[in-house]
């Protein structure tokens, strides 16, 4: 498993069009991600648009990211570089 | 002609098919025109636009509301059906930071069909200079088969978009 934190920058936070963005990078791999949202523990697949914009993650809100599977390294990368150029 | 036949929006119906009224009184658009090429590409989901011709969001089938926004601009809801929907009122409104929406429901709520769930103000959003078309998608459209079935002007309540289970 790879993981990593982020701490999102971007003010608005995690809202419908840069979940879409990143749902859709995900679902590309065939790793399982998670996004748990250090404030209140709560957590949400990377793969569901729902629980993701479900999550309301603002802007300078901690998460963490677990990646599982086969291809876990270059999906924990592919992620962690959207975060860095479109939340940071 | 049988009562399930009966064309009428906003209702589970046999075959798992379900019928999504129109959300607000409007014009239909097809989704590819909005300017937020999120939705104008399909990557939030399949679905349909509306730009509203009055300021009130409904809720487009009986089911249960999943999320609300603090700044009342969005909203999802599950169908009893299962479909998930994210019902998004104008483009950018986000920024806006919860102004000119107030928001009538909370996460959890049991809804039913024509329900409202947002009202907004029309003229002030469009004078913050920010587009009011309001896009209706499938988040978990790969489970359906999808049609619009309306075009041009409608009502709220108005049948509006077909899912169809794969």
């Amino acid at each position: 498993m790879k993981e990593f934190e982020f701490l999102i920058g971007d003010p608005l936070g995690i809202h419908a069009r840069p979940a879409g963005q990143l749902v859709k990078l995900v679902q590309e791999f065939e790793s399982e991600a998670t996004m748990t949202l250090m404030r209140n523990g709560k957590s949400a697949s990377l793969k569901r648009l729902l629980a993701v914009m479900g999550l309301g993650a603002k802007g300078g809100d901690r998460v963490r990211i677990e990646v599982s599977g086969k291809d876990e390294e270059a999906a924990a990368r592919g992620i962690e570089r959207w975060l860095a150029e479109h939340l940071g | 002609m049988n009562w399930w036949k009966k064309d009428k929006g906003g209702k589970k119906r046999p075959g798992g098919e379900e019928m999504l009224s129109s959300p607000l009184a409007g014009e239909v658009v097809p989704l590819e025109t909005l300017r937020d090429e999120t939705f104008a590409g399909g990557i939030l989901g399949t679905g349909v636009g509306v730009i509203p011709a009055a300021g009130v969001l409904c809720a487009p089938i009986d089911g249960r509301v999943d999320q609300t926004f603090e700044t009342g601009h969005a909203i999802t809801l599950v169908s009893e059906g299962g479909a998930e929907i994210l019902l998004h009122v104008g483009m950018d409104t986000v920024e806006l930071g919860g102004k000119h929406f107030e928001l009538l429901v909370e996460s959890g709520d049991r809804v039913r069909a024509g329900q409202e769930l947002i009202r907004f103000d029309r003229e002030a959003i469009a004078r913050a200079g920010y587009e009011l078309a309001t896009p209706m998608v499938i988040t978990n459209s790969q489970e359906y088969h999808i049609s619009v079935v309306a075009k041009g002007r409608v009502m709220s309540g108005d049948p509006l978009l077909k899912l169809t289970r794969r």
